[in-house]
């Protein structure tokens, strides 16, 4: 039979645990079993030999030789009330040689412990266990005596039997105890598991709810300081992302075919207005160059859309360079200084001239550019737009450098300000097309800024207008 | 001049095909990369136009086998993919010239009149068009006995202008080869069209005869008179 391993596990985490629980208690219990048995033996054992000792002295003072040489107990001995134990005493004394002098009636004929051993009983008492020739187990204590003179060898034993019988049975109850206490503990280590995993089991069945259709609903946070409850508040800031994702995604794809739909129904109805009546070549030319501006539109804006989404996917690589920040922005200017012209706004630029930072120049441009083109846009005929280079010292922090461009439109409402450098995102709805644009450059730009470790905000002074300021890592001049 | 298009795209290799011959090219057209790669075996062409998506065998692996076999004929490569590995790996591959889709009829043209051309051009040093006189060693410019003063990029929008008179250029030309910007999403269109506007006022407004006309949806063109319009 093909048995895996893995097959075996029990598939819940409370079943898991429990058998953990269990194994481990196991184990200890069967530690503390056998070595509650150990000392339980030594205790008896020593207490037996205390007893033996004891015995030992008492009875060598009633052993003397007779007449025939063999040593013989005085039977006045037995006058003397003692323990129980006493009467199980087994006697033998054997002379230096080994010889047997004395065996008592309890003995008869069996050895008790064969020929002595060299040391045996020399410097005091010696104790070892033994069995008879009938197999008894046999405490045993000798000790070397003179008696009347010459050197014997005494040995008394007691039978281990009954302290057998008590290891034994303390041990047999101990086993018996075993799995109950197991059976227990199991129990209540499963109560106790399914108590502590109830929550989990909620918490799963409650995100099974949610979906991409219903984001908003929430986990509850029973504990917002337990573990639980911390793994619940993971979850549902996870969730709260992914709600924002999809709903900047939702918005994004709306936007989109809105902005794609309306030069395409241009193209449509221009056309087919166009063909309805019969007109003259010059009339044809008119429908179609009409809808050529529209199908241009449509690439630039395919083109904008390209270019967010190659960001989005991160598959645009930078290539940075040192740029001297002042004479780069001067360069974009002079790119855009005849709308400002047109409109005769004045574009001024200042600021540090030794600012430089490692950027991706055209991606750099197009920030720039973007940010100048809607100051022009947004700033009325007649205004200032105020572009500068300043150097932010931030601490001990790295410094950054700071492009500033400051425009004397309208500004921008605080309901907006947030979501300004949203895609397709415009601050008046109405603003038509051609004035405002796809709404896309300030994405663009809040990307290209970011994409460079930096960052864009935006600033409305209480005057009115507003600063649209790229921060960017400045170089480290001290390197 | 004989031109090959390899456009398996019906609408867009008709297109081609009635634009170049109404610049008096001859035009053959063919739809999938085998036709293609036949013809060009078969026959002699001074240029081809190839579009990198192709059923069957990619443009680029026409163009490669083409190189191998040695005849050194300019390819423009036509594509939907602008990625800026996706034009190495076309440069790479043998292609002379490289135009990204949708482009802008009158830059095609451009463009295949610079292929054909290449290797021919013989150094200028003036320019004319009816009674306006570029002088592009002193910079001068006059229209019939009058100086005009044109600002830098004023006068290389004309030299433009004048270098391609007669034909179409569209904004994205003018951006590309006058502005020298590659990303094609920056807003320069009311940058060239104020530049364009200065321009006219300069060298149209006090004179009967204009020379600088707009067609809408496509660009501008240089040319003296407004009887034969494209």
């Amino acid at each position: 039979m093909n048995l895996n391993p893995r097959s075996l596990r029990p598939r819940n985490v409370r079943a898991r645990l429990t058998l953990w629980y269990v194994a481990i208690l196991a184990g200890l219990l069967l530690i503390y079993g056998a070595s509650t048995s150990a000392f339980l033996l030594f205790q008896l054992r020593s207490q037996l030999d205390r007893l033996a000792i004891e015995d030992l002295e008492t009875v060598e003072g009633f052993l003397s030789f007779g007449p025939d040489g063999k040593v013989v107990l005085r039977s006045d001995y037995h006058d003397h009330p003692y323990p129980a134990e006493m009467q199980e005493r087994l006697l033998e004394v054997r002379d230096a040689g080994g010889a047997v002098l004395f065996r008592n009636e309890l003995l008869g004929n069996r050895e008790l412990g064969g020929t002595p051993q060299a040391d045996e009983g020399t410097a005091t008492y010696s104790q070892r266990s033994i069995r008879l020739s009938d197999g008894t187990p046999v405490r045993l204590i000798s000790k070397r005596h003179r008696l009347d003179g010459r050197p014997t060898l005494i040995r008394v034993g007691f039978s281990e039997e009954p302290l057998w019988q008590s290891f034994w049975q303390v041990v047999i109850g101990l086993i018996a105890g075993l799995p109950l206490a197991l059976g227990l503990a199991g129990m209540g280590g499963y109560l106790l598991a399914k108590h502590a995993l109830s929550p989990i089991e909620r918490m799963a069945r409650r995100a099974h709810e949610i979906n991409a259709e219903r984001l908003s609903a929430r986990l509850e946070v029973e504990n917002p300081h337990d573990e639980l409850g911390l793994l619940a508040q993971a979850f549902n800031e996870t969730l709260a992302r992914l709600e924002r994702s999809f709903e900047q995604l939702r918005r994004f794809t709306s936007d989109a075919s809105h902005e794609i739909r309306t030069p395409l129904t241009a193209i449509r109805s221009v056309g087919e207005v166009g063909l309805r009546k019969q007109g003259s070549s010059d009339h044809y030319r008119e429908v179609i160059g009409s809808m050529l501006e529209e199908s241009g539109r449509l690439s630039r804006l395919v083109d904008s859309l390209l270019t967010i989404a190659r960001a989005d996917s991160g598959q645009v690589q930078l290539a940075r360079m040192t740029i001297p920040v002042l004479p780069f922005v001067r360069e974009a200017i002079s790119l855009l200084d005849v709308l400002a012209e047109e409109k005769v706004q004045h574009l001024s630029l200042e600021g540090d001239a030794d600012a430089k930072v490692e950027a991706d120049p055209a991606i750099l441009r197009q920030v720039v550019i973007n940010l100048l083109d809607n100051a022009i846009k947004y700033s009325p005929a007649g205004g200032d737009i105020s572009v500068r280079v300043v150097h932010v010292l931030n601490g001990h922090a790295a410094d950054q450098i700071a492009i500033e461009v400051e425009d004397c439109g309208p500004g921008i409402p605080a309901e907006h300000r947030d979501r300004v450098f949203d895609r397709f995102y415009r601050v008046d709805e109405g603003r038509s097309r051609e004035a405002g644009g796809a709404g896309l450059g300030l994405a663009i730009a809040k990307w290209g800024s970011n994409a460079h470790g930096g960052h864009l905000e935006l600033d409305c002074p209480p005057q009115g207008g507003c600063i649209f300021r790229v921060l960017l890592p400045g170089r480290d001049t001290r390197a | 001049m004989r031109i090959l298009v390899v456009e398996d795209e019906r609408k867009v290799a008709k297109a081609l095909k009635e634009g170049l011959e109404a610049e008096s090219y001859s035009v053959d057209i063919a739809h999938t990369g085998e036709e293609g790669f036949f013809l060009m075996n078969s026959q002699m062409f001074d240029l081809l136009v190839l579009d990198v998506m192709l059923p069957g065998r990619s443009g680029l692996e026409i163009l490669s086998a083409l190189r191998l076999r040695g005849p050194r004929i300019p390819v423009l490569l036509l594509t939907a993919k602008d990625a800026v590995e996706d034009r190495v790996k076309g440069l790479d591959a043998g292609a002379d010239d490289y135009l990204v889709k949708p482009f802008a009829f009158p830059e095609l043209l451009a463009r295949v009149r610079a292929l054909l051309r290449r290797g021919k051009s013989e150094p200028v040093t003036s320019l004319q068009v009816q009674d306006l006189h570029m002088d592009l060693v002193s910079r001068a410019v006059r229209r019939g006995a009058q100086t005009i003063d044109l600002t830098a990029r004023e006068f290389e929008v004309l030299e433009y202008l004048l270098r391609h008179q007669g034909q179409v250029v569209s904004r994205e030309m003018l951006a590309r080869d006058v502005w020298k910007e590659t990303t094609r999403h920056t807003p320069l269109d009311n940058v060239i069209d104020v530049h364009m506007a200065r321009l006219r006022r300069k060298i149209d407004e006090r004179f009967p005869v204009k020379l600088v006309h707009t067609v809408r949806g496509v660009g501008f063109v240089l040319k003296s008179e407004r009887a034969n319009e494209p």
